[in-house]
């Protein structure tokens, strides 16, 4: 490990019975160097560092003065932890204490005062948050060319603008093992975590106005983004940890052998069990053109009335595979569509003219949002079949 | 060594001592020196004793302060020894030198006297913070408690008893201000001494320690503790006594151990409460400052606390740091952790619904529409009605243990709150209820709000009802 110029830490020696240091016209001064350093990267916004030192100390009183510059480090963070003890003293486990701190005014420094019950080497731990240091993963991952399954690779990303050198030192990142890379002063280093040969993608088309509106207003042709939704579990060759939030860059095997890039998404922080859901590009072959086939009212009396409003969709699939189509709608929007919108929460059911087949996906839906799904079958030849689909909501009490 | 108060006793052969241009003085030197200090006011009150000679008649004393924040008014000289012998005849502030006085003291006697003068100085605070680690699965805590005296104040004191106050007082003026004023008006305050200090300061910093340290020179093997620190309350508040003598020189500070607890008891808890942590589920850790968790020996004053947990492999992970309010003997420590991404809340609308609507004409025949026989016409509005809210509170647990969750919501409006999951009512529009949640597993706790809206609302409170929600048609 190189010498570490920036930061330092100084024992005085201070043997009872002799001058004390406020008289002393002579000091003697050791450098502890650090033995090991340990970086905690756990933490979503803060940064520990955790450096070992073997720290000579004599059986009574001792200054152990801590100084640093042209680092962030939080003083009042510092803890100051005896871990060991070495040499002839290893065997008595000596009364260590810190009796008190001190901070001299102006310096970026601080002096422990530590009292001993004998003279030998004792190994601490002086840990302490540290800015400038931060980390952030990204994935890649390259599908198989049918899209069932991916290799996923995760990457950690350390950069060091702590105006400190770190070598030899070991790094926890909160996931994952702790590795052991050195990294210059503003330096960033890109590392491989785990990869993964072959976890399962299901590949979803989505259709939902309000959050992906439309790709021709006019012929009222939704648009239709493609997703590859993976879950973060054993099964799947992942589920040792959550999976933290990162660029996901995708690429697909093609016929010749290569890749290709086919998009890119920020993936969500993914606890164990948990799906991540990843937003590729829009899907050019699902076609579904949408629009509001029935609105009735029906008068209750004064002011109050209920609504009938009948949502089609034509939906024609030019791939060469069946799909699973879901079939998302607002319920204000809706609502506002059909002109009769106000400040009072949606009072809704769904009529019998629905034509989705079972029940709104139980997960995804609510008072505020339905989702059913939708088989689609492959096209045949090149004609695609028109599969035609109604949503019909009934707007109950409406005033 | 820098003293800038200095008390010095005047020989002259007539009044006024000051207007002579020919003075003869000696300087008795600080014999001991007490500093009570105040967290919630910059505020310290100074207590010092000197040895003072005095011929039998009239003495002038000179007491002077030059640069630091000695509030004058607070300046007053007391007799500890012979005061029936000795009496301060006058105090007087000269025009034209700022951060002085002089007392005039009789004394019918020739012969030393031991005096103490205390007075009110600005500059020197004190705080509390607070280290815990806990253990790797977050069951127990060390919790250490620290005071950290800091002086400001322009003068050192050596060797100074200190004492730190904790307590909220009245103050009706600022000390510094006070300081800053002065009795006269007095030219531009020179700045304080200050500046980066020579580097041997540390060592003075440290005489206090060393010189304890010789004095246990013959039993080395002997453990040295840190400082106690002795609690004792004080009408409404609470004094901690630092064991021995302490050296603070001006612009240093002093961190001590206030209290060591190595096995405090932790209870990890889930708690939504938006007007307490916003609209978010935080992770609690819960701990009471009494006897069984090894604390509860004395409030622990306002601080920071900052949290660690030490890792099945020795290493410390950093957790948060957060403030914390004084908390009495035998009251909670509740420390936020914040968001766990680990656990997912949110709550989930399932279903609206309307009934019991009620509508009139000109405000003056009021019928229910459903009300069989009765048709409201055109011109009818309805003007109140009771609004039927399905929610699921959804818990999704993806830690590796069971959590415990406690969740308030607040309802405003004459709210019924219906749910099989009992709960009780925190206040007024307020309901708790708890829920436990395995690993691995996600729960709803479903509940049904029926807020009477328009007409309808009587009153502004939630009760609640221990009963099965309405059904989710497109659910169910």
């Amino acid at each position: 490990m190189k010498r570490l110029s920036l930061l330092s830490l100084l024992a005085v020696l201070a043997v009872s019975g002799v001058p004390t240091v406020s008289d002393a016209r002579v000091k003697l001064i050791t450098l502890p160097v650090r033995e090991r350093v340990e970086i905690q990267l756990d933490h979503a916004s803060a940064t520990l560092v955790e450096e070992e030192r073997v720290v000579p100390l004599v059986a009574g009183t001792n200054q152990v003065d801590f100084s640093w510059a042209n680092t962030n480090i939080d003083p009042g963070t510092i803890v100051f932890r005896v871990v060991g003890y070495e040499g002839d003293i290893a065997g008595k486990a000596p009364a260590v204490n810190v009796l008190s701190v001190s901070y001299p005014p102006g310096e970026n420094a601080l002096v422990w005062d530590v009292s001993s019950t004998h003279s030998g080497p004792v190994r601490v731990r002086i840990s302490y948050l540290l800015g400038g240091l931060d980390k952030s993963y990204n994935y890649r991952a390259v599908t198989e060319h049918d899209e069932s399954t991916l290799a996923l690779s995760r990457y950690i990303r350390v950069k060091n603008f702590a105006n400190e050198q770190y070598d030899d030192t070991q790094i926890h990142a909160g996931l994952g093992d702790k590795f052991s890379k050195p990294i210059g002063i503003n330096e960033t280093k890109e590392m491989l975590v785990e990869r993964i040969a072959r976890v399962p993608i299901t590949k979803t088309y989505t259709c939902d106005p309000a959050q992906f509106g439309y790709t021709d207003q006019a012929q009222k042709k939704l648009r239709v983004p493609m997703h590859y939704v993976l879950t973060n579990n054993s099964a799947n060759g992942l589920g040792g940890e959550a999976m933290p939030y990162g660029k996901v860059r995708i690429f697909q095997k093609d016929s010749t052998g290569t890749t290709a890039f086919i998009g890119e998404d920020w993936g969500a922080f993914t606890p164990i069990d948990d799906r991540m859901r990843l937003y590729l590009g829009v899907a050019q072959d699902v076609v579904v053109k949408r629009t509001i086939e029935r609105r009735d009212r029906t008068k209750v009396g004064g002011n109050l009335s209920h609504y009938d409003v009948v949502v089609k969709y034509e939906i024609e699939n030019f791939k060469d595979k069946p799909v699973v189509l879901n079939v998302a709608e607002l319920i204000d929007q809706v609502r506002n569509e059909a002109g009769f919108g106000s400040g009072h929460s949606a009072e809704w059911v769904i009529g019998d003219q629905t034509t989705f087949t079972g029940k709104p996906d139980a997960e995804e839906s609510s008072q505020h949002r339905i989702v059913f799904h939708a088989d689609l079958p492959a096209r045949k030849g090149d004609k695609a079949k028109k599969i035609v689909h109604k949503l019909h909501l009934v707007f109950r009490n409406q005033f | 060594m820098k003293h800038l108060l200095t008390l010095i006793l005047v020989f002259v052969f007539a009044a006024p001592a000051w207007a002579r241009n020919i003075d003869l003085s000696t300087v008795p030197t600080r014999d001991t020196v007490q500093l009570t200090i105040y967290n919630a006011e910059d505020i310290t009150l100074v207590r010092e004793t000197r040895i003072v000679t005095f011929k039998k008649g009239v003495n002038p004393l000179q007491f002077s302060w030059a640069n630091t924040l000695i509030d004058p008014t607070s300046v007053e000289l007391r007799f500890l020894t012979r005061p029936d012998e000795l009496t301060v005849l006058d105090t007087t502030y000269p025009h034209d030198k700022p951060q002085m006085l002089y007392w005039n003291v009789a004394s019918e006697f020739s012969g030393e006297a031991r005096v103490e003068i205390t007075y009110f100085t600005s500059g020197i605070t004190w705080s509390a913070d607070y280290t815990g680690i806990t253990d790797a699965d977050e069951k127990a805590m060390r919790l250490e408690g620290f005071v950290t005296v800091t002086n400001n104040s322009g003068e050192d004191y050596e060797d100074a008893q200190v004492r730190l106050v904790v307590g909220t007082i009245n103050l009706v003026e600022k000390i510094e201000q006070l300081a800053r004023r002065g009795l006269i008006p007095a030219p531009a305050a020179g700045a304080m001494l200050g500046g980066r200090l020579d580097r041997s300061m540390r060592q003075r910093a440290m005489k206090g320690m060393v010189m304890e340290a010789e004095g246990m020179a013959l039993d080395m093997s002997a453990p040295m503790q840190a400082k106690q620190i002795i609690k004792e309350g004080l009408s409404e508040y609470f004094i901690f006594t630092i064991e021995g003598k302490e050296t603070v020189p001006n612009q240093w500070s002093k961190r001590m151990r206030s209290f060591d607890a190595a096995d405090v008891p932790v209870k990890v808890q889930y708690r939504y409460r938006i007007n307490e942590y916003g609209n978010q589920l935080v992770r609690m850790f819960l701990l009471t400052n009494d006897d069984e968790a090894g604390l509860g020996q004395s409030p622990l004053p306002d601080g920071v606390v900052r949290l660690f947990r030490a890792n099945d492999t020795g290493a410390l992970s950093y957790l948060t740091q957060q403030p914390i309010k004084y908390i009495p003997v035998g009251d909670k420590i509740e420390l936020n952790l914040g968001h766990d991404p680990n656990v997912v809340f949110e709550l989930v609308d399932l279903r609206v619904f309307r009934d019991n609507i009620w509508g009139s004409i000109n405000a003056k025949l009021r019928r229910r529409f459903d009300e069989p026989g009765v048709r409201i016409e055109d011109r009818g509005r309805v003007q109140g009605w009771d609004q039927h809210t399905v929610f699921a509170q959804r818990i999704r647990n993806y830690t590796a243990k069971p959590i415990d969750l406690e969740i308030r919501r607040s309802f405003g409006g004459d709210a019924t709150y219906i749910s099989q999951t009992p709960a009780t009512r925190h206040d007024y529009q307020t309901v708790q209820y708890i829920a436990r949640v395995e690993p691995g597993q996600t729960r709803d706790v479903t509940y049904e709000l029926i807020l009477r809206q328009g007409s309808n609302q009587k009153q502004n409170r939630v009760e609640i009802q221990s009963a099965k929600p309405a059904a989710v048609p497109w659910l169910d």
